[in-house]
């Protein structure tokens, strides 16, 4: 297995005195596709939150690329090469679907005209090219979420965190999103992904870590993690 | 489409012979003040609209930057006796200067919170320039007459169409546009794709900052009196915050229509209807809430169906609860106690 381009170790991060997320290590290599999964507030979001710069951890350490990241600014983050998406999609409503990902493009490419041929590549990438004219607040929930992965693929990213981007899709829809996944891992992207319908994480992740309580359970291949007891018990309550 | 292209090319050239030949053609002095009045107030309202409609946060202190240019003109020029132009360029310099001291605390306060806040900055700064001996108090400053009308109709011309040229170009042609809209669609979401907010707000308040000083020590030495109601007062703000949300926010087109129309129903209110001044301000009250509820996108985003002017209304006003409803992150276990998405700059809302 090669370098792992992200590593968590031991982090923590406390709001208050809740832990949402205890002591949690784990590593992504390049051009995995690691699943993060667990049941409702479990964690997953926050853990986004941490290596994507938008919460600093209260202790641990996150590395790059075998560099410090902890803490630093989300758009610093950007332009080391993480790119994120939002369980909440946050699309830049009362911009048009090309300038929503032209804006990302800047980050990679500061000239306009670069920008823009930047930002319809990643449009017909993602299969939106016919609709780069439309105001992003016309697109539909899942027009609205593959926009949320073109404009971090517009970052360009080594490692790309998607939140939920399935959930609430119908399954042809979901069915897309799927072959969009397996098409940016194709490219070279390290993928780390949040879901929670099973079918997907289970089918495209070479590897699953498993959150409860903001504590790591389980980390493995799919149908090793789909098999223990730990994991089962989380999901389903415990088997008398 | 060059058909679109090559209308809109001699919409421009001929609107640039109007403006440059209005002057020399006109003789009566009314209509030459009320020539150059007009490009102020342009001037004024789309250094107002690039924060509020490009970014939607709504500076209720943009006086403050006109003030500072008027007075630090009129000192450097009839205190040190320096020439005129060196202390315009000094005045302009001290608004961007002072933008970038206010801007540092201010532009971490969102919505309701930045216009109070700036709000009172502007009355702080008039009330200084009241009790300062070198402002000359409540009695303000006189200027040496220059009385050439001609020379300050084309010198707010260069100065406010070489302004609305460089805005065009940073706003409409430029990333930096359509980066600032994306602070304004969403703040939060705009870190993730790199961009950094507080620094840009920064960059477009001293923008906003350096053009009105240089418009307020033009106006100075135009109309050779200052006092601190008159440079730092509400009116100064208030009426390009009407000029630029009746005209319409997001643009620069808008603004300036607006700032044409309302000067020239203010003039001709005044002049007509002296008696009833106090009137003015009660109709500009009303003006600006009906134009928030009625015209939210402005005359020109009525005419061409944007509605950037209401968007950046909604984020200016904190009309924008999407983002504050807290418990709608169902996988973050901290959010019953706080939002899980945090930025250090401030949230949306």
């Amino acid at each position: 297995m090669a370098e792992p381009i992200l590593r968590l170790e031991n982090v923590s991060k406390a709001f208050g005195g809740l832990k949402a997320v205890n002591q949690v290590s784990f590593d992504v290599s390049e051009g995995e596709i690691v699943g993060l999964i667990g049941p409702n507030g479990a964690g997953k979001t926050t853990v986004f939150n941490l290596i994507s710069g938008y919460d600093p951890p209260t202790e641990g350490s996150i590395s790059f690329n075998g560099c410090e990241i902890s803490g630093r600014k989300p758009y610093e983050l950007a332009a080391v090469g993480i790119g994120r998406t939002f369980q909440i999609v946050k699309p830049f409503a009362g911009l048009s679907v090309l300038d929503n990902v032209t804006v990302a493009s800047y980050l990679r490419y500061p000239a306009q005209r670069d920008a823009r041929r930047k930002a319809r590549e990643v449009l017909e990438f993602i299969g939106m090219g016919d609709r780069a004219d439309m105001p992003a607040a016309g697109l539909t929930l899942a027009g609205r979420k593959r926009l949320e992965i073109g404009k971090a693929l517009a970052l360009e990213p080594k490692l790309i965190l998607l939140d939920e981007v399935v959930a609430g899709l119908n399954p042809t829809e979901a069915d897309q999103t799927v072959q969009l996944i397996l098409s940016i891992r194709k490219s070279g992207v390290t993928t780390l992904i949040v879901e929670h319908i099973m079918r997907v994480i289970m089918g495209i992740s070479h590897r699953v870590v498993v959150l409860n309580y903001g504590s790591l359970i389980a980390q493995g291949a799919p149908e090793e993690v789909a098999r223990n007891p730990q994991v089962i018990e989380a999901y389903l309550g415990e088997s008398k | 489409m060059p058909d679109t292209v090559w209308k809109k090319c001699v919409v421009v050239a001929g609107l640039a012979v109007f403006l440059l030949s209005f002057p020399l053609l006109v003789r009566d002095a009314f209509l030459l003040r009320l020539f150059t009045e007009a490009l102020m107030w342009i001037g004024l309202a789309i250094t107002w609209d690039l924060i509020a409609g490009y970014i939607g946060y709504l500076n209720f202190g943009h006086g403050v930057f006109f003030g500072f240019g008027a007075y630090t003109t009129t000192i450097l020029f009839t205190k040190a006796n320096l020439p005129f132009a060196l202390s315009l360029a000094i005045g302009g310099g001290v608004a961007a200067l002072a933008a970038l001291i206010i801007g540092w605390p201010v532009l971490r306060l969102r919505g309701a919170y930045f216009a109070i806040a700036t709000w009172a900055f502007g009355r702080a700064i008039m009330q200084l320039a009241l009790v300062l001996d070198v402002t000359g108090g409540p009695d303000g400053m006189r200027l040496p007459p220059f009385l050439n009308p001609h020379f300050f109709a084309y010198v707010m011309l260069a100065l406010v169409g070489a302004t609305y040229i460089v805005l065009w170009v940073l706003l409409e042609r430029a990333p930096f546009g359509l980066k600032l809209k994306a602070i304004r669609e969403d703040e939060s979401g705009s870190l993730a794709i790199g961009l950094n907010p507080a620094k840009l707000k920064l960059q477009a308040l001293v923008l906003s900052a350096a053009p009105a000083g240089l418009i307020g020590g033009v106006y100075a030495y135009w109309i050779t009196f200052i006092d601190p109601s008159s440079v730092f007062g509400d009116l100064v703000t208030d009426q390009a915050v009407v000029m630029a949300v009746f005209g319409g926010l997001g643009t620069l087109i808008g603004p300036a229509i607006g700032a044409v129309f309302f000067l020239t129903f203010k003039t001709y209110f005044w002049a007509y209807l002296s008696d009833f001044q106090v009137l003015y301000l009660i109709i500009l009250g009303v003006a600006i809430a009906a134009c928030v509820v009625f015209l939210p996108d402005g005359i020109w985003g009525a005419v061409t169906r944007r509605q950037e002017g209401r968007r950046a209304l909604r984020k200016g006003l904190s009309l924008n609860q999407r983002a504050a409803a807290p418990p709608a992150h169902p996988s973050a276990a901290g959010t019953s106690v706080r939002p899980s998405v945090r930025p250090r700059d401030g949230e949306e809302e």
